[in-house]
């Protein structure tokens, strides 16, 4: 009997900068469709993680596989093209650019053969509610709306995994809420698989039905949002009170 | 209420567009009337002193021009465009009076080179981020002023190399007076103008401007970040050889340090950087009132008998530009009128 191939395979990822390890044995899978939610206290290693399954850092050893493919070592623009799509902590728009433009620029690159880039982008203005800011340039918006284009930059043309990383803090209640809102919509819809990285855990209990915990390097917890909360090393993990005691 | 929220913006999205095309329409009429006015200048009755002033700040707007396609679009900070000048220069120069090449053909040789140096240089350095591109050009001229001063036979040494004159000829594209190289240079300025427009509103122009503004996002967004700076590099590098098929001839002699002299590799970014970076017209309106404002006081200098005052004008104006206007003139201006015209 075989298993669906998983949207997303990590495999014994290692990664080192000098001495200082970063991520160990990391392994796990995301199914297609999946909305993920991948948490840890600060210095756990998802920043890392996350830019060696974008591209911008090669693991020291582990291999990442895209839709049953290895992608371990191949180029940024290139598994954009293929679909794997992210948006930044810090958000990172064009700043010289308009709304549209920063969202064409993507369209242009990734959308497949024979469909217009115009339509693409006024779908992509319409679903995430940005018609209004089209032609403003970023420097203008609120920050929920720079997130908001930013999303739009990172799913236009193409994209079957969307990595969202920390999309969610900065903004107010009312804010996050309308944002989940929309990306638990562009999964319905679009059928995008996501993976949400955030260091906080009460915001994406509502969000997702799995939660990969990361701590100290490494994968210490895989379940249910429920079952994440009352796992013991995971509350050692954020009130920290034996590890600290330890070290 | 949704549909009046939209309605809203969509007026406001409308009004913003319609000023800008008005603005659009205004600088394309200046734009016409400023073409007619210097392609008539042989015919009225000016001196031929004025006339190569003229030919002297079409060439350095053509050459501010191409350096504004890497550097303004393409946010590559070229400080040695000299290189590809000089190449330009040199080559036709050679070819010419050792071979007897006319320069319509010894031209295409120098871009040819021109294509090869910037190839070897951004395969070297535009895989890495930040300062090294920059230095990797200021070396290359560096070692290129060394080069042309070695090789005494060929390039004329630390003297340079002059032109055989054969008067008005078309085959030499020598003439005696200014006036042929005024149409000549306003074609180069014209068409410049089109080709940085063309980039602007093109996809490969949208692609540079997203390398500029921030490599990491832009290959987060699928663009090719390396492919992309070779090619701006590219289209930047044949443009100035091209270019300096123009400036050969016109000046009929060229040095080392003219060619490939730092001093002449920051009078090419001039243009774009007081006129505008990234702007079509920002190397035309820029390169206008550097040569007018270097001819008054070269002329005034003169009179006082003190030279070089030139320099110093560039180098005040710079920073009048870094201080009052960051964007150069033509952003500046541009970004008023958008402001002006959505209230």
């Amino acid at each position: 009997m075989n298993a669906p191939v998983p949207a997303l395979e990590v495999r014994g990822i290692a990664r080192n900068f000098g001495g200082v390890v970063a991520l160990r044995d990391v392994s796990f899978s995301v199914r297609e469709g999946e909305v993920m939610g991948l948490i840890g206290p600060n210095g756990a290693g998802k920043s890392t993680l996350f830019e060696i399954v974008s591209g911008n850092i090669r693991p020291t050893s582990g291999r990442v596989s895209y839709f049953g493919r290895d992608c371990t070592t191949m180029a940024t623009h290139l598994r954009r093209r293929a679909g794997m799509c992210r948006t930044f902590q810090k958000v990172r728009l064009f700043e010289s650019m308009t709304v549209r433009q920063n969202i064409s620029v993507a369209a242009s690159q990734c959308l497949p053969k024979g469909r217009d880039v115009q339509t693409e982008v006024t779908t992509i203005l319409a679903q995430l509610r940005l018609e209004a800011q089209a032609d403003r340039r970023p420097s203008e918006l609120t920050l929920a709306d720079r997130k908001r284009v930013e999303i739009g930059r990172a799913i236009a043309g193409y994209c079957r995994l969307l990595m969202l990383d920390e999309s969610l803090s900065g903004l107010t209640h009312d804010e996050a809420e309308h944002l989940i809102e929309e990306i638990l919509a562009l999964n319905r819809a679009r059928g995008i698989t996501v993976i949400v990285v955030e260091h906080v855990l009460s915001v994406l209990a509502a969000m997702v039905k799995r939660l990969v915990v990361l701590h100290n390097a490494t994968v210490v917890a895989d379940g249910t949002p429920t079952e994440i909360a009352h796992d013991p090393v995971v509350i050692e993990a954020y009130l920290g009170t034996k590890q600290k005691t330890l070290r | 209420m949704e549909a009046a929220v939209s309605d809203n913006a969509g007026r406001k999205v409308a009004s913003s567009s319609l000023s800008a095309e008005l603005a659009r329409r205004r600088a394309f009429i200046c734009g016409l009337i400023a073409f007619l006015l210097v392609a008539s200048l042989p015919l009225l009755p000016v001196n031929n002193y004025i006339l190569a002033a003229t030919v002297r700040a079409l060439i350095f707007i053509s050459l501010g021009q191409a350096w504004n396609v890497v550097a303004g679009i393409g946010g590559l900070l070229s400080l040695g465009h000299g290189v590809f000048l000089g190449l330009g220069c040199y080559t036709t120069g050679i070819l010419f009076n050792k071979y007897g090449i006319p320069p319509w053909f010894g031209i295409w040789v120098g871009v040819v080179l021109s294509l090869l140096v910037a190839l070897v240089m951004g395969a070297m350095t535009l895989r890495m981020r930040g300062v090294f591109f920059a230095l990797a050009t200021v070396a290359v001229s560096l070692a290129m002023v060394q080069i042309s001063r070695h090789f005494v036979d060929l390039t004329g040494g630390a003297d340079g190399l002059a032109l055989k004159f054969f008067g008005n000829s078309w085959w030499a594209a020598q003439s005696r007076t200014p006036a042929p190289f005024l149409y000549a240079s306003l074609i180069f300025v014209t068409a410049y103008y089109w080709i940085t427009r063309w980039i602007l509103n093109s996809r490969f122009g949208l692609e540079m401007q997203a390398v500029r503004d921030d490599e990491v996002a832009a290959a987060a967004a699928g663009v090719p970040v390396f492919r992309t700076k070779i090619l701006g590099l590219l289209v930047s590098a044949a443009m100035t050889a091209l270019a300096a098929g123009l400036y050969i001839q016109f000046y009929m002699a060229i040095d080392p340090e003219a060619a490939f002299g730092l001093s002449q590799a920051i009078q090419l970014q001039l243009p774009a950087l007081i006129g505008g970076l990234g702007t079509a017209w920002g190397p035309i309106i820029g390169g206008a009132i550097m040569i007018f404002l270097s001819e008054i006081t070269n002329w005034g200098g003169t009179k006082v008998g003190i030279s070089g005052i030139d320099i110093l004008v560039y180098g005040l104006m710079l920073l009048a530009v870094v201080l009052y206007a960051p964007k150069g003139i033509v952003g500046t201006v541009l970004r008023n009128a958008v402001k002006g015209g959505a209230r």
